[in-house]
């Protein structure tokens, strides 16, 4: 069968080692390489973005070391489903956008929503909500199957829950949706 | 092409301590990964269950059930299944034993340091690549010693022809470099989206260019010969490799449909996420026609039924995964317990199961000690069959009615999350039965470990489906 150009890969394992590279490269580079150089919009910053503080950083810190991003996204996504569930008080959430994560390692966007995207939660609740949801989630949400956090809120006189919780009241902030400005502390 | 031959099981031809130990550390972390996996899903249940000690908690205990079923269990299976095909395909010996030895003794210190790193929450906070930076160059190094002994008994080959499994395992070789670089190391120097989108290329070849290709080099070797039968068609496997090799790796973007990323890439996923259908079908006819009018050596064998029901899952994993990343079934099924029913179908049904056939066949071989029981081997093939289809039917279903309750958005959320519980009772079920299977699976490799060596004089060196 020689009119096949790859019948030479069935005796000759470096035409085959070759072949399989260059498949891959040509994908790889298409869907990995091209976008990161051609789609600016990954770059560059929604007007509202700010650099997150040290104590926000050491609370992301925290929401990455204990695993919420495998129960919490943070992504709002075109979907009206999306954008009328993770509003709140009558408000549409706004719809997500690349300028929002440009200073974000590791991303937290998530694939997986064992509780609800939280992209939006900044300013949804007070700190005393928090305190009593991460000590124990059910005293608050009967129904929820949310872990308990004691040891961030009860270690060391509570610090590391003053940390996650300065990092969730920034999520979302950036986009400033709010038209009352009616964001808890 | 001649009929598949074989030397009798328990014929012990050669020393192969590489494959040997990589199957015995494979199956060990089999058994307490899965058990790990059963302790998460009654957290579902009772979301205090283990306490509220940081190390067990969920976020922890995620991460080494996925990494440790990926990585501990099913790529070290894979590797010592390597181990034992490819020089029989070849015709020689396992280029350096010792290289093989030390990569086992590599691999296992990397595991055992990754079960304290995750439980610690020392993480990079990146789906399967949580792995601290250390311990992504030691899978690194592993891996390129694990290469290097493969390419150097497939150069020294004796058979010319290269038997289709050799080019999965050659494919999936350089693929896993690369893909691995790509999602451990590429993603450290991107944020926001482009890391996003890096990370997700990664999660999404790890099992399309990583366990589906070395996979299928062990289902196309296994499955004619615990069938006696000649492969159906050289032809279609042919077209099966080249089409994964060309489709798989552009569909990354697929995981984030209607989310933050450019419209252009969605579509792209989207399009060949739906040609995956052509790889699938080739693989599929290929092992059907194999064993065609031969379904009572199935019946027969333990090995066989796990081959050919990873078969079957394979199909159905691949028909899923087409049909949810067209965008109005993404639209209810993406980011709900549908994703882990299907993720299990693929890594358990499909890759596990073949990954079990393997190790059944060839234990007794690289041992010269028989399988201890054939029925337990059935016993635990039925508890696996059955506690999976629980398993994946349960989030199936739950997933997609979770999926309609979340486009209604006059329900409140924790109402979605309680009206999951008779699935997620279903789900740890079904884990259960798994999990029984598994430890079935465990204790008969293990009987069989101490039986006495059987003797007999070994034929030939080789055995490969496609010798003659
Ligand atoms: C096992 C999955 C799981 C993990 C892990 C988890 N959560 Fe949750 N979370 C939930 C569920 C379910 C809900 C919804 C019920 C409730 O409000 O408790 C929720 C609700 C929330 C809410 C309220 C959102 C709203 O809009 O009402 C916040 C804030 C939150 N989680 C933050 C966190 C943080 C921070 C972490 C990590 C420290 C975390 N969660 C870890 C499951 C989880």
């Amino acid at each position: 069968m020689p009119a096949n150009p790859l019948a030479k890969t069935d005796r000759s394992a470096m035409a085959l080692f070759l072949a399989a590279t260059a498949f891959f490269f040509v994908g790889g580079l298409m869907t990995t390489v091209v976008p990161a150089l051609t789609e600016d919009a990954w770059s560059k910053p929604v007007a509202g973005l700010r650099p997150l503080t040290e104590q926000e950083q050491r609370g992301r810190d925290i929401y990455k070391r204990e695993g919420c991003w495998y129960c919490h996204t943070q992504q709002v996504r075109t979907l009206e489903a999306d954008v009328k569930r993770f509003g709140w008080r009558g408000v549409d959430a706004p719809i997500s956008t690349p300028g929002e994560y440009v200073n974000d390692s590791p991303h937290l966007l998530g694939t997986r929503r064992i509780g609800p995207d939280l992209s939006r939660v900044g300013g949804k609740y007070d700190r005393s909500w928090h305190l009593t949801h991460f000590r124990n989630p059910r005293d608050l949400v009967p129904g929820s199957i949310m872990p308990p956090f004691p040891w961030l809120t009860d270690r060391d006189g509570g610090k590391e829950f003053e940390d996650l919780l300065a990092y969730i009241q920034t999520l979302g902030r950036a986009t400033d949706w709010r038209p009352q400005k009616d964001y808890e502390k | 092409m001649s009929t598949a031959t074989d030397v009798p099981a328990g014929t012990k031809l050669v020393d192969q301590p590489s494959a040997k130990w990589f199957l015995i550390s494979s199956v060990v972390f089999f058994a307490i990964t899965t058990f790990v996996g059963l302790l998460l899903s009654l957290k579902f249940i009772w979301p205090e269950f283990m306490g509220s000690a940081p190390w067990l908690t969920f976020g922890r205990v995620r991460p080494l059930h996925v990494n440790g079923v990926l990585f501990g269990w099913l790529l070290a299976a894979d590797i010592g299944l390597l181990f034992y095909v490819v020089p029989r395909i070849c015709g020689n010996r396992l280029w350096s034993e010792k290289l093989g030895i030390a990569t086992v003794v590599l691999f296992d210190l990397i595991i055992l340091s990754a079960v304290y790193t995750t439980l610690s929450g020392t993480t990079q906070g990146l789906e399967y690549a949580e792995l601290p930076f250390a311990l992504d160059v030691g899978v690194t190094l592993a891996w390129v010693m694990f290469g290097v002994n493969i390419f150097m008994t497939i150069a020294t080959r004796k058979h010319e022809k290269l038997y289709v499994s050799l080019w999965y395992t050659m494919g999936a070789i350089v693929w896993t470099a690369f893909v691995y670089i790509s999602g451990n190391f590429a993603t450290l120097f991107q944020k926001g989206i482009g890391q996003a989108n890096l990370n997700w290329f990664y999660v999404h070849n790890a099992v399309g260019l990583i366990f589906t290709p070395l996979g299928l080099a062990l289902a196309y070797y296994f499955i004619p010969l615990a069938s006696n039968r000649p492969l159906f068609s050289h032809k279609l496997s042919m077209i099966g490799f080249w089409s994964i090799a060309f489709i798989y790796v552009w569909t990354g973007a697929h995981h984030m449909l209607h989310g933050p990323i450019s419209q252009w890439l969605q579509t792209v996923a989207i399009l060949f996420s739906v040609m995956l259908i052509i790889p699938v079908w080739t693989v599929i006819t290929n092992f059907y026609g194999t064993v065609s009018g031969h379904w009572d050596r199935v019946k027969a064998s333990p090995i066989l039924k796990y081959l050919m029901a990873g078969t079957t899952f394979y199909l159905l994993t691949c028909f899923q995964g087409p049909m949810h990343s067209l965008r109005t079934v993404n639209a209810i099924v993406s980011k709900t317990d549908w994703i882990p029913g299907h993720a299990h179908m693929a890594v358990l049904g499909a890759f596990s199961f073949f990954a079990i056939g393997g190790t059944l066949w060839s234990l007794p071989r690289i041992t010269g000690r028989p399988i201890h029981s054939d029925a337990l081997a059935n016993r635990s093939f039925w508890l696996m069959l059955w506690g999976g289809l629980i398993y994946f039917v349960s989030l199936w279903v739950g997933g997609f009615m979770q999926g309609l309750q979340w486009n209604d958005t006059s329900i409140p959320w924790v109402d979605t999350v309680m009206s999951m519980k008779p699935y997620y009772v279903a789900r740890a079920l079904g884990g259960a039965l798994i999990f029984a299977g598994v430890v079935a699976f465990l204790y008969n490799v293990f009987r069989s470990l101490g039986r006495p060596e059987q003797e007999g004089a070994p034929a030939a060196t080789s055995t490969s489906p496609a010798a003659g």
